[in-house]
């Protein structure tokens, strides 16, 4: 495959880079150019002359280059001394003894300043180097806290408006409960507020699932303990609708965040009990291929009309034949849901009639 | 007469508590913060204590957890949060039970009911809870009168739900209790084990249900 290819690590040893033979001949080049200049003033200047010039130049290369050629004009520049300046000229041997000790010196010199400079060098890029990392590390972690705080902040945020819109609906509830049943006036207040409960529930679950707050928290599942979540708060809605559920019997044990996937479900299951007429079931298949679990929602009712499948799962879309009191949220966030466990949804016409609901999620299993 | 201890900052809450607890004969006492309710417990010594997780200053898991040092009053959470991280948090810092915000009274009034019961069922070595019967001395369970085959881990399991019949226990109490960190991968062998008591169990017995990310509750019939 492609991708291997770039992520193949590099290989230990890299060959020299252009820049080093540049230097390597740009040094050479040099020492023969001022090799010929101190020939040319030597009857002016005399034999150590050029010996300075060339330490000079091995210097200032060592500021500028890597070790290698700076260390390579050193030695290269003590045999040109020895060979062109040093009497007799046009030979390596040497004289006079402190001739001799003069290009012992020279050698070391040369060697040692230019191993030096280069390493100074190097560790002032090292530090640099060094620094800027602890630089970047730092801002990183700025960064990471700074994200924290925000999403803390969101948090309690959104932790003290559900405080203030849930402690009404609350108390209106408790109070409700009071009243006694048999009351028509308190059986609206009831029906209102539960809708008002739901309005909320979707409110504040958007919110969630959009500000990305929301992480699966994976565990083994039984798929019968989810059917059981889904099911159990929409009790009241689904007795008008006979729920039929396929499929469960064979499953095994699934790697999934029950809760998420019981709300995505029940938020389908709902708007199903919604559009179809009373007395209609709702069939439920749930089948694994491939470790891919997938659940068809099935009900009896008109369908979905004609090009609305696109804006289904937006945000305050509503079909426009819609029952009243519906915000629009509830399958914006069932698709929400999904993806944040990386799954999906789709919904389309089913063959014989009714709207067919598909949430597909992958998930680890194991046969029980 | 029992007392009820209210710890919640919703005044209008608290006064409607209050008549639904009085009406059940219940004696009210009232805290509107975590401090006052917390001193409201050492003085009054209630039988069960509402306590909300929300409460401005100390919050309700460090009532929570301070009134645990020294009391074992069973306490029931109310709150508005219905994230699951929370409830398991509260469960484990010792409360009892919890009922989310919005709830009905009828709810509530059972949950109370079943969380004080369990002061009176630890004596014996027999735990009942409805139609099973759980022999402690000699590891032998009962439905209905009829014996049923369990393995020593489904009995400790089903001894760790039943003793707590009624209430929610969350899953890493159920694995301390039976397994004590002996299993590798406890929450996969807990549900294997769930599977089988629910088999065993059949229509007739008590169900078990779980509550999602959470744990599990033995359902009274």
């Amino acid at each position: 495959m492609n991708t291997e290819d770039t992520f193949k690590p590099k290989p230990a040893r890299e060959p020299v880079p252009t820049h080093v033979v540049g230097q390597f001949s740009w040094g050479l080049t040099i020492i023969f150019v001022l090799a010929s200049a101190c020939w040319v003033l030597l009857p002016y200047t005399g034999y150590l002359f050029s010996a300075l010039v060339f330490l000079m130049v091995i210097v200032l290369a060592g500021t500028r280059w890597n070790r290698g050629p700076v260390l390579a004009m050193a030695v290269v520049s003590a045999l040109v001394w020895n060979f062109i300046f040093i009497p007799p000229q046009f030979t390596l041997h040497i004289e006079k003894p402190q001739d001799i000790i003069m290009f012992a010196i020279f050698f070391v010199v040369a060697l040692s300043m230019g191993h030096l400079i280069t390493r100074l060098r190097e560790r002032e890029a090292a530090l640099e180097r060094h620094h800027r990392e602890r630089e970047e590390l730092l801002a990183q972690k700025h960064r990471a806290e700074l994200l924290a705080e925000s999403e803390r902040l969101h948090r309690t945020l959104l932790d003290s408006i559900s405080h203030e819109l849930k402690t009404p609906i609350a108390i209106i509830r408790t109070a409700l409960d009071g009243l006694g049943q048999g009351n028509p006036y308190a059986a609206e207040i009831e029906t209102a507020n539960r809708r008002l409960q739901r309005i909320v529930e979707n409110f504040l679950e958007m919110t969630r699932v959009e500000s990305e707050a929301l992480k699966p928290h994976l565990d083994w599942c039984e798929i019968g303990d989810v059917l059981h979540a889904t099911t159990t708060p929409l009790h009241r809605e689904l007795a008008e609708h006979p729920s039929i559920i396929t499929g469960i019997e064979s499953l095994p044990l699934l790697m999934l965040d029950s809760r998420l996937l019981a709300q995505a479900l029940g938020n389908v299951l709902h708007n199903a009990t919604l559009y179809a007429p009373a007395g209609t079931p709702v069939e439920i298949a749930v089948s694994l291929t491939n470790n891919t679990l997938e659940f068809r929602v099935h009900d009896h009712g008109p369908g979905l009309a004609l090009g609305i499948e696109e804006h289904l799962f937006d945000k305050f879309y509503r079909a426009p034949d819609s029952p009243a009191g519906g915000t629009g949220l509830g399958l914006a966030i069932a698709r929400g849901l999904m993806r944040a466990m990386k799954g999906d949804i789709e919904a389309h016409n089913h063959p014989e009639g009714g709207a067919e609901f598909m949430l597909r999620l992958p998930v680890k299993t194991r046969t029980t | 007469m029992p007392k009820a201890l209210i710890i919640d900052d919703e005044q209008q809450m608290r006064r409607l508590l209050r008549m639904v607890l009085e009406s059940r004969g219940y004696a009210v006492c009232e805290a509107a913060d975590g401090q006052l309710g917390l001193q409201e417990a050492a003085f009054h010594r209630p039988d069960v204590v509402l306590l909300d997780l929300g409460l401005p200053g100390m919050s309700g898991i460090d009532v929570l957890k301070r009134l645990r040092e020294w009391s074992d009053v069973p306490v029931l959470i109310l709150s508005v949060r219905d994230q699951e991280t929370v409830k398991v948090e509260a469960l484990e810092a010792g409360a009892d039970d919890y009922v989310t915000k919005p709830f009905g009274t009828a709810e509530l009034l059972a949950r109370l009911d079943v969380i004080q019961r369990r002061r009176f069922t630890r004596q014996s070595a027999e735990i009942t809870a409805g139609p099973l019967t759980l022999n402690l001395l000699h590891h032998e369970a009962t439905l209905n009168d009829t014996p049923l085959k369990l393995t020593p881990t489904e009995f400790a399991l089903l001894k760790t739900l039943a003793e707590h019949a009624g209430r929610i226990v969350t899953q890493n109490q159920i694995v301390r209790q039976v397994w004590a960190g002996q299993s590798s991968d406890p929450s996969e062998g807990l549900r294997v084990h769930i599977n089988h008591l629910r088999k065993k169990l059949g229509e007739s017995g008590p169900r078990i249900v779980n509550e999602p990310g959470i744990g599990y509750r033995l359902e009274e019939l």
